[in-house]
């Protein structure tokens, strides 16, 4: 006789243990399958950084130069070096993109009565936002155009701007290159989405590099949170609201507005008292983050660790994980593009 | 707190604890690994978290692998698991306690953790496995991993043991990466 049958109960069986009523949602688990960083990446990731200080970028930039660069919503795309960019060649490579988005519009089969026709390209550098003697200048690229039937004093308006820029990039990196190379890692485009893929295959034909989407990370969401946090008293944030989708079925959106006020009483208790180093390590986000978390789950009893944090948002700036960025107040520019300078660095593909 | 040895074994019978929090691969892999193994008496018994509950202590068998399955996707997997694994007595961790890992390939936010995961593995001296919880190939490929370890630990292949096969086998996180941590 089969041994199997002298058994009682059936050869195999499961039994499900403990089916607790607050987790009550199931999982919806999407599949991404993306490059994942080798491991060395995850050495140069930085436990700590520098707290956010007010810089008063209008002294050292610009005003209306920084006027542009806080007005929109960037989107964010890293790129590898540049090969031979001369900063004394801008106005040359000004008429080349001009010429080539004119030409690639009249590539099509149709003439495109719209308002792109004409471009007028103006490079530019952003002189004084640099940080170290590695960083390369901002260079800042905006391209104007004419609607069709405009009168004769109509002025261009502008359709897509964009900018590269590198500040307080790893120095190590920036030594490593070698010398006709420009690195500018972060590129940061509004605009149409025609636009921003033409200037990209044209940098792409002329210098040799190669773009990518700088799609970020939730922890990086959770710094920029943290920092600006931290700035509320000597710039109040009004409120910081989170944003989380839950992986549920249907996926569940979770918007939580926290005080300004209530924010910073929460961060104060994070750092200990006084700090000689100004630096904020990412054990004090974490618990930051965590706190925020477990207040949620006491009142709602649904655990947002599950969930991804999507967009953090405060009256300093805002931030969505697809890589969007808009910078309201321009006296934390500095830090908040020196985390996204790491970010393209670390997510440009390394030999 | 599970102790390992508390029960006596029965003959050629293994039994396996699969503990995740979403109960999303552990159906799946309960399915398999009951299907593929005829020659002996496998139970699997699911638990989305430790401690396990009081009133079946006397029903229930003798644990011979405890698997934790951590899915990088979500946090709150990995914190579950963190906790969980504070309910066991330290006797299994000699060969008995596996993790395995879904979801690594996944870009967003899972560098951190797949480290704190190793990290947690490497401590308690237990294997690592990675699993592929998205193709029925990947799962099936990691019953049929779990499926050794099982029959190692619970004493039917000869002349091996869980100790043996834990100290073969066992997470570690080579030397200059947490140099580089610290």
């Amino acid at each position: 006789m089969d041994r199997r049958s002298a058994v009682n109960t059936s050869v195999t069986h499961h039994t499900t243990h403990r089916r607790s009523k607050s987790y009550g949602r199931t999982f919806d688990a999407t599949s991404r399958f993306c490059y994942t960083p080798g491991q060395l990446t995850i050495t140069r990731i930085p436990t700590s950084r520098e707290a956010a200080k007010a810089h008063k970028i209008t002294e050292k930039v610009d005003p209306e130069q920084v006027a542009l660069l806080v007005k929109n919503e960037w989107k964010l795309s890293y790129v590898t070096p540049l090969y031979q960019f001369r900063y004394t060649l801008l106005n040359v490579y000004a008429k080349h993109l001009s010429a080539f988005l004119v030409a690639e519009k009249q590539q099509g089969t149709a003439v495109e009565v719209g308002l792109e026709t004409g471009f007028k390209v103006t490079f530019s550098t952003v002189l004084g936002m640099v940080e170290t003697k590695d960083d390369a200048e901002t260079v800042f690229i905006q391209i104007h155009s004419k609607p069709v039937f405009a009168s004769a004093g109509d002025t261009p308006r502008v359709v897509w701007s964009g900018w590269l820029t590198c500040i307080n990039g790893d120095p190590e990196y920036l030594q490593s290159l070698p010398p006709e190379f420009v690195s500018l890692p972060l590129f940061c485009t509004s605009g149409t989405e025609s636009l921003t893929f033409l200037v990209k295959l044209w940098f792409e034909r002329t210098f040799d590099c190669s773009f990518g989407s700088l799609s970020l990370d939730p922890n990086d969401l959770q710094w920029l949170a943290a920092l600006w946090t931290g700035c509320h008293s000597d710039n109040n944030i009004r409120s910081l609201k989170l944003a989380w989708t839950l992986p549920a079925q249907p996926p569940l959106d979770v918007s939580l507005t926290v005080n300004g006020q209530d924010a910073w009483d929460l961060w104060e208790k994070v750092r200990p008292g006084d700090r000689a180093d100004d630096s904020v390590s990412i054990e004090e986000v974490k618990c930051f983050i965590t706190g925020i978390e477990s207040h949620f789950f006491r009142h709602f009893k649904i655990h947002l660790s599950a969930g991804v944090l999507k967009k953090v948002s405060t009256a300093l700036g805002s931030v969505h994980l697809d890589g969007k960025i808009k910078i309201t107040c321009s006296d934390y520019m500095i830090t908040v593009m020196t985390l996204l300078t790491e970010c393209a660095i670390l997510k440009m593909p390394t030999i | 707190m599970l102790k390992p040895f508390r029960k006596v074994p029965v003959l050629n019978t293994a039994s396996l604890l699969l503990v995740e929090n979403e109960e999303q691969l552990q159906t799946r892999l309960a399915d398999i690994i009951v299907q593929n193994e005829k020659d002996v008496n496998i139970t699997v018994r699911l638990a989305r978290k430790l401690p396990l509950p009081e009133e079946n202590q006397d029903s229930r068998p003798r644990i011979d692998l405890i698997v934790f399955i951590v899915n990088l996707r979500s946090e709150r997997s990995l914190q579950s698991a963190e906790q969980s694994v504070k309910y066991l007595d330290p006797g299994f961790f000699l060969g008995k306690v596996c993790f395995v890992v879904t979801g690594a390939r996944c870009l967003s936010g899972s560098s951190n953790r797949l480290l704190t995961a190793r990290k947690l593995a490497a401590s308690l001296h237990c294997p690592l496995l990675f699993a592929e919880d998205q193709t029925n190939e990947g799962v099936i490929t990691v019953a049929v991993r779990l499926l050794g370890i099982l029959k190692v630990a619970a004493g039917l292949v000869p002349l091996t043991t869980g100790l043996y096969l834990n100290s073969l086998s066992h997470c570690m996180i080579p030397s200059d990466l947490e140099q580089n941590l610290d």
